[in-house]
């Protein structure tokens, strides 16, 4: 099963044990449980993703950190888990969404995104010489033809589609509470609001807009679409952004 | 002689009310002889969408093929069917990758494009050899009769057509345009595409 | 200057060719066989560049028979045809490119019809009625433009591939002597004496 090449190290890590579990990918997932916590949460008109930003000491300076990303003016995503293997990922996905636009004239459907995604991370399981990635991702999107879709991305590489997911630390009491609060018609708003309140839960310290990091996915309107690309710009105005500091601080002041 | 006229042909498509008509002529040769008069260049693409390839017979297939792969992929990747302006891209960037030794064809594209709203409007394109797009709202033509075509088009056509006027129109164009051709002829093809159906007739010219 | 014709009828394909090897202006053989069995049910006539022919012919036969012995079943011949086609068309842009005109005569046993293909050097592919290659296509096409009857017999198939052999023999400069024809049909191939 060597690559060409490939040397002593041409097979790969992850391998089954005699009961049929790939002992690596629970790994993985142990250091994503271990990430700090971050969730999804699609609402009727938009999907807000949230995570806490926490720094190991006060003299980091967390102004830089940034872990809610841009992939492309469609689509952000979010992870919890090793942050190297996340920016890896981050550039692999902006690459993939570029390329995509090179020969469809548009930004790929957050499905198509997350596809070529969870290929990357499933590539890791199989190949020589490497380790699974040790994240879990949020991938947020919207395009015309699902509209808002939610997916989640695990280091085995299999992927779903969710209403509202929590991964990290406190993914199992995240999610209980997302469950209680979770209706299929909450606006955007509320949903911001429950994701705020999500992550209070069980978070450490004080949660202000430097230790918070939001991501927003908003629908575009009836009017917007048929308008199309915006003046002056020759694009379309984009559905995903992230949150500045100033309107978390509105939102945790209300 | 030039490459892209070795096998002659010519393909046009022109907008219509709510509808967009695409035709082609049925010759195959090689230079001035006469091989085929049955070599289609015209593709469906989708049920509103469709292609024509004037140009080098071989890449006619050629593309055909490539195209038909392509487009198959998009479909199954992601669940729909491709529309006319992505299609258009798509046209533009695999000629493109063969910039530098590229397939002698012309595309020619006409369909109907889904609007946000949810009704169709009309949609014709066509591109160079390397994949330079020409988004026109009244008729685009291509292949050996492309010079009278215009001529002809630039006479005949007027804005607002429904599918039978359009039919009219469009055959009319071709087939006065490709009698004064050598290269092009020996009947035609004609596809009006409406909202609803398809309509494919097969039409006798001058056969000399 | 290799001369090949082929036409339909009803339930066959006749597929005729020189017999002539020619080196610069000189005949060094006269009984050459241009047209391969590809398979039961399938003929093809080959010209072009001398070397090429051959070479190429015997791919496509060995790589034709290779796929019926893999699949049991062969190719039908509208799948052969396409498969030889993209075979020149990707032969045409590599560095050497075969340079092979074919004419392909298949039954297809499935749907009992004949079917013709005119492939040329370029990777062009048509089905027709009727077909030609070399300087004996520009008599060749017009006789068979006036006498090609898709429903004739085999021997008014015959008697009108002799029409095209014969005005090439009288007006083509550089005309060939002898001819092979060959026949396919629901019976198979068979080559026929004229």
């Amino acid at each position: 099963m060597a690559t060409a090449g490939g040397g002593a190290y041409s097979y790969s890590l992850t391998v089954f044990s005699p009961s049929g579990k790939l002992v690596q990918i629970e790994h993985a997932l142990a250091a994503v449980s271990s990430g700090t916590t971050s969730l999804g949460i699609k609402a009727s008109n938009g999907i807000v993703i949230a995570t806490e930003k926490k720094t190991s000491s006060i003299l980091i300076d967390d102004s830089v950190i940034e872990k809610v990303a841009v992939i492309c003016p469609n689509i952000g995503i979010v992870y919890s888990g090793m942050g190297p293997d996340f920016r890896v990922l981050v550039s692999r996905a902006r690459k993939s969404a570029q390329a995509y636009w090179k020969i469809h004239g548009e930004y790929p459907p957050t499905k198509v995104l997350t596809q070529e995604l969870a290929n990357v991370v499933q590539q890791a399981t199989q190949s020589g010489g490497v380790r699974p990635y040790g994240v879990s991702l949020l991938v947020a999107g919207w395009d015309s033809h699902r509209g808002p879709t939610l997916y989640q991305v695990d280091p085995s590489g299999s992927f779903w589609a969710w209403k509202a997911s929590a991964i990290g630390k406190n993914m199992v009491n995240a999610k209980t509470f997302l469950e209680k609060r979770y209706n299929d018609d909450i606006s955007l708003e509320d949903a911001i609001h429950t994701a705020l309140l999500t992550l209070k839960e069980g978070f450490e310290g004080q949660m202000t807009e430097k230790t918070i990091e939001i991501g927003v996915v908003t629908v575009p309107s009836q009017g917007e679409l048929e308008a199309g690309k915006v003046e002056g710009t020759g694009r379309y105005k984009p559905t995903f952004r992230k949150l500045t500091e100033e309107e978390i601080r509105d939102y945790l002041a209300l | 002689m030039s490459i892209m006229q070795h096998n002659g042909g010519s393909v046009i498509a022109m907008v219509g009310k709510d509808c967009v008509a695409i035709a082609s002529d049925l010759r195959l040769g090689v230079q001035s002889l006469s091989i085929s008069s049955n070599f289609e260049k015209i593709f469906p693409v989708t049920e509103r969408l469709y292609v024509g390839f004037p140009g080098l017979a071989t890449d006619v297939t050629t593309l055909r093929e490539v195209f038909r792969y392509r487009v198959n992929m998009y479909t199954i990747k992601e669940e729909r069917a491709i529309e006319p302006t992505i299609f258009t891209q798509l046209v533009s960037s695999t000629l493109y990758e063969r910039r530098f030794g590229p397939y002698f064809i012309e595309p020619v594209i006409a369909g109907l494009q889904k609007t946000p709203s949810g009704s169709y409007e009309p949609f014709i394109a066509a591109t160079d050899l390397i994949g330079c797009i020409n988004f026109a709202k009244d008729f685009v033509v291509a292949g050996t009769a492309s010079e009278k075509l215009f001529g002809v088009a630039e006479g005949l056509w007027e804005p607002g057509l429904e599918p039978e006027d359009l039919f009219e129109t469009i055959s009319q164009t071709l087939m006065n345009a490709v009698d004064r051709d050598a290269f092009s002829g020996w009947g035609a093809i004609v596809h009006v595409i409406t909202k609803d159906k398809v309509i494919t007739r097969k039409l006798k010219g001058r056969m000399d | 200057m290799d001369v090949s014709f082929a036409l339909t009828g009803k339930g066959y394909v006749l597929v005729a060719a020189d017999t002539t090897a020619a080196h610069s202006i000189i005949k060094v053989k006269s009984d050459v066989d241009k047209i391969k069995e590809l398979s039961p049910h399938l003929l093809m006539a080959y010209s072009g560049e001398p070397g090429d022919t051959v070479q190429f012919a015997e791919y496509i036969e060995r790589n034709i028979r290779l796929y019926q012995i893999r699949n049991t079943y062969g190719l039908r011949p509208q799948s052969a045809a396409s498969w030889i086609r993209r075979s020149l068309a990707e032969s045409l842009r590599s560095r050497h490119p075969y340079s092979v005109n074919l004419l392909l005569g298949g039954y297809d046993v499935s749907t009992y019809t004949p079917h013709l293909y005119w492939v040329d050097y370029l990777g062009t592919l048509a089905e027709v009625p009727f077909a030609a290659h070399g300087y004996g296509s520009y008599f060749a096409l017009s006789l068979l433009d006036r006498y090609h009857d898709p429903e004739a017999s085999l021997e008014e198939g015959i008697a009108t591939l002799r029409r095209c052999i014969d005005e090439v023999a009288k007006r083509l400069v550089v005309s060939p002597g002898k001819y092979l024809v060959k026949v396919v049909d629901k019976d198979g191939t068979r080559v026929i004496e004229i």
